[in-house]
Order: structure tokens, then sequence, then C-alpha cells
């Protein structure tokens, strides 16, 4: 398969900080590529270098040229923190970019294809901040680019429209389009992206596909069981080999198949310990970040290692939880 | 084609941008509007005796329609550059078709067509309010080229203070710091003999000097025999240089 895209020694330094450290990448063509890191980890240095909107050291090509080189109407762009002249209408911003190409999609089409449809002849500057990203989408697809780079695509955007978007994206990539996409949404990668990419303090910490990425990083499954006798349950199940560790409110059992839920709650039910709610989660690409970030969320919670010391942090760290960025939205 | 699709692409979308603001639009007539009305209606000039406005009317008439050529490229195409750079729009262009110098095309034209408008109605004010007469010879249309040149000349420069200043409220100020001098010592409002001599070399470096200079044989000395050919001539070329830097100055990358 052909490389869409290939970094090599790619570094940037802004005066004393470092953005980019010797990053090496390869994206090939029709891939998904997701881009995962905290801020200020360099992902939207890493996407202007790989446009050529910012100059770096090291080596990039892109369909074999030089970023700045590259035929243009076979590059899209949509820029983090991008807006749009505020006084022209949906349909008209999707006009006036689809001008600036040799050949675009229908105006009409592309609006659709965003759920802009009912708002085309709506200033920008009117349109919800969801609304107007969707528009900012719209704009980057506009040439019916081979290859796309979206650097937070989906802020700001209500989960029915960022379901819409992610079908929108997923059919551009079943057509082949290959997809440079960050992302603070780990549930938005893990469902798009081929394979990921974590930055972190300018450098590529880890590269592969989310599957990959979670067995390695990404720890265990995780049952949650509240109860209101915890360090016994604790003890009960840790007799039945399982690998128990209690809170004030709920035992957590890591490492517990599917089939083996029934198992510990028999353990449970002999030792005469009253349960309410099970809780059952694999890993996710979620507790890969936080394990290879060593961040974690506010409440306490993280990874799978850390303590359960309140039911809160139980409940947080067991659950299918917001993405770590979403809250700094 | 392609060209011609992307600047007129960018073209519409600046102009309609401009009509939709609307305090832009107010204020971008109603400042010569307004100069007009007090200068040439309410002072008034006083041909027989001194000070400033001593002058006929008709002598006015470049100054007047330099406050537009000079002022409105200046900060609109800075203030459009700076907003740009705010909305990391250059960012996005950079990854289309679209040049930097079909960029200022697009933007001067639009330019072309507002301050074309704004010099109709200068023009209009006054011979209606001041009494000046301006003679309706055939170079007077050569009045079309001294004010588009002059356009793009300021329009270059514009981008230069674009590139220049970090942010929109920068720009006007730059633009102002630097067009009100140029608006009073380029031989507009203010004749050379009012000014100290050895400022007189300072006013020939200015130029809005050459436009001042070749609209004032136009529209006030027709049967001089004063070579405006030259003045347009220096015109057009300050404003292929002003308009290469400018194109030159438009950011690209950050």
């Amino acid at each position: 398969m052909n490389e869409a895209v290939v970094a090599t020694g790619v570094s940037k330094r802004y005066g004393e900080t470092v953005a980019l450290d010797g990053i090496d990448l390869s994206v090939a063509d029709g891939e998904v590529f997701g881009l995962i890191g905290p801020n200020g980890a360099g992902k939207t240095t890493l996407v202007r270098a790989l446009t050529g909107t910012t100059p770096v050291d090291g080596e990039i090509t892109v369909h074999g040229d030089t970023p700045t080189a590259v035929d243009a109407d076979r590059i899209g762009l949509l820029p983090q923190s991008f807006s749009p002249p505020a006084r022209l209408t949906a349909r008209e911003l999707i006009d006036y970019y689809g001008g600036l190409y040799g050949t675009a999609r229908e105006t009409a089409e592309v609006l659709a294809a965003v759920g802009m449809a009912a708002n085309a002849d709506s200033w920008y500057e009117t349109l919800s901040g969801g609304q107007q990203r969707r528009v900012c989408v719209g704009i980057a697809l506009v040439n019916d680019p081979d290859l796309l780079f979206l650097d937070e695509p989906t802020t700001g955007i209500d989960p029915a429209g960022r379901q819409s978007l992610w079908s929108l994206l997923e059919e551009l990539a079943d057509g082949g389009t290959t997809i440079v996409l960050t992302s603070h949404s780990m549930t938005e990668i893990q469902r798009l992206a081929d394979r990921v990419g974590l930055l972190q303090g300018g450098q590529l910490v880890a590269v592969g596909t989310p599957t990959e990425l979670i067995e390695a990083h990404g720890g265990t499954s995780r049952l949650v069981i509240d109860t209101d006798r915890p360090a016994a349950a604790a003890d009960a199940l840790g007799e039945a080999d399982f690998d128990a560790t209690a809170g004030t409110t709920a035992v957590v059992v890591t490492g517990v198949s599917p089939v083996a839920i029934g198992d510990a709650v028999a353990v449970l039910s002999t030792a005469g310990i009253e349960y309410g709610s099970l809780t059952w989660s694999e890993p996710s690409l979620e507790d890969v970040y936080l394990q290879l970030t060593g961040e974690q969320f506010a409440g306490g919670g993280g990874t799978d290692t850390a303590p359960m010391p309140a039911e809160a942090t139980a409940t947080e760290a067991a659950t299918p939880a917001a993405d770590p960025g979403e809250g700094a939205k | 084609m392609s060209r011609l699709r992307r600047v007129r692409a960018e073209a519409t979308a600046a102009w309609h941008s401009f009509l939709r603001r609307r305090t832009a639009v107010f204020f971008t007539f109603f400042f010569p509007v307004l100069l007009v009305v007090i200068f040439g209606a309410l002072v008034r000039t006083q041909p027989t005796g001194g000070g400033l406005f001593a002058e006929p009317a008709a002598y006015y008439i470049p100054g007047y329609l330099a406050t537009v050529v000079l002022f409105t490229p200046l900060s609109r195409v800075g203030s459009e550059i700076a907003r740009h750079r705010d909305d990391n729009r250059f960012e996005k262009l950079a990854t289309t078709p679209v040049g930097r110098a079909e960029w200022l095309i697009a933007h001067t034209l639009v330019n072309v067509a507002i301050i074309g408008l704004a010099s109709l109605l200068i023009l209009g004010l006054v011979v209606a309010l001041t009494g000046a007469v301006v003679p309706p010879t055939p170079r007077l249309g050569l009045l079309i080229p001294f004010i588009v040149f002059a356009v793009i000349l300021f329009c270059g420069f514009g981008a230069i203070l674009g590139r220049l200043s970090s942010t929109q409220d920068g720009v006007i100020a730059a633009s102002n710091t630097i067009a009100f001098p140029l608006l009073f010592l380029s031989d507009t409002f203010v004749p050379l003999e009012l000014l100290p001599g050895w400022f007189a070399p300072l006013v020939e470096l200015s130029p809005l000097t050459y436009f001042a200079r070749g609209v004032r044989v136009l529209t006030y000395e027709p049967a001089i025999a004063d070579p405006y050919g030259v003045k347009l001539g220096v015109v057009i070329v300050l404003a292929v240089g002003f308009f290469a830097a400018g194109a030159y100055a438009i950011p690209r990358t950050d």
C-alpha cells in the first residue's frame, strides 16, 4: 500500500519550547490515523507541519511531494479554532471555498452531508457552536479531497451531530479517503481510527491500532460491585482467586471475563454478602491514554491499578466515562 | 479560468462580508461626506483671503478623494489580514490553490468598487455643496486609472501593515498614524507654500503626492499643460511595487 504521508525526524521549537521532537510517522493511503494527546502535546503543530503551514526541521512528504508542493485540490484541512467569514451564510461559505478549487462538490450535497441543509441560509455567526463546526467540516470536504486533515472536528458538536459526522467520516474512509484526525474524544478515535498515535511532550510515544494499544497499555477488564460490605466482599472474592480491591461502597474486581461474572456473584451469594448494581467494562483507548500520559480524571480515579477509595471514584473508573478532554471544551 | 474562478470566489465573499457590516459601510461613505460638509460647506474656502483654505473649492478635490483612496484600503486590507490571521483563515487558504497575489487582487477589486462609489459621491457632493467647477473634458476620464492604481498602491501598503501588526486594533492605530500625516502633507489640503521650505523634499517622497497633483491637473487646472501622464506613471509604478510587496507580505504560515 502506498504511503499518503511520511514524516521523518520532524522537529519544531517555539523559542525554548519543544513542540515536536523527532516525529517519525507514516499514514497509508486510505487509512484513518488518529492523533491523541494532552493539550499542548503537539497535535496541532504536527497537523500544521504535515499540511505545510508551519516550517519544521526534518522531512515530510505528502503523496510523494513536500507539503507545500502537493496538489492542493487533493488536500482538505479543517484547522483548529478556524472561523470563516461570519456574515456569510452556510451556503455561501461552501460556495466560496468550493470556488477556490478547480472542481468542487455540489454545495447542496455538502450541506446535506454535514446536516446543514435546513440552516443553509443562516449567517455563520447566528449558528450554534456545533452547527458552525459542521459548516467548517463541510468546508474541509468541499473539494472532495484524497487526504483530509481534521483538527478536532467535532469540538462543540452535540451527540447527535457528532454521530452523524462520524458516519460521514466513515463513509469517506470507506470510499478511500485518507484521514488524519486529532481529537480529545477517545470514543471518536476508537470508533474511527485504523491506527492511533499518542503524542506527549512533542514525542510520539505510542502508535498502533486501537486494539494493539489497548492490549499493550489498557490494562484488564473491570467489574465494579456496589455493596455495603466491600471489605468482606473483597476477602471472599480473593479467596476464590479473584483479583478484588475494596473501596468504601464498592468492590472492584479486575481481569474478569464476562462469563466469570456469574462465578463472582455466586461467591458473594455463598458468603451471604448483599450487593447492588454490577458494572463490567473492558479496557478502552481512554485507559491507554490515561496510562501513557499519567493523567487522571478530576474525580481521582484513573488507571486500572489505582485504588478505589470511594464509591464515586469507583463508579467513574469502572463505567465508560466521559472523554478526558470534554470538560475543558 | 481557474485563477479567475478563485479570484471571483474570494472577491464575492469579501464583497458580501463588507456589505453586511453595516457600520463599516456607513462610515466608509459617511467619513468623506462629513469631511466635504465640514470643510467644503461649513468652513468654506476663502480664495481672496489667507489661511489654510485660501484656494478655490475645486483645488481641494484631490484632498477629499485622497481621504477614501488612502484611509479605506489601508485600514480595510490591514484589518482583513489581522482578522484572517486571528481566525486561522490563512492556514486554511494555504492548503487551497488560491495564491497570495490572487487573494490580494480579490480584496483590491472590492476596494476599487467601494472607493469608486465613494469617489463618485465625493465628486457629486463637492460640486453640489461647494460650487466647485470641474471642467467636463475627456481627460477627466483619467481620474479612473488614478483612483484604481492609487487604491492598488494602498491595498499593498495595507497588506504590509496587516502583516506587521499583530492585532486588528494595531492595524487601525498604525494605519491612522501613517495616513493622517500623509493626507495633509502630500500637496492635498495644504499647499506647498504653507509648509517650510526644508519640508518640500519630504512631500515628494509621499506616494499620495503624485495622486493629488495628477488629480488636481484633471479636475482643477485642465488648461495647464502639466505632465499628468508622468504623475500617473509614478502612481502605476508605485502601485505595482507596493502590490508585489503586499502580496509577498500576506501570511502563509505561522
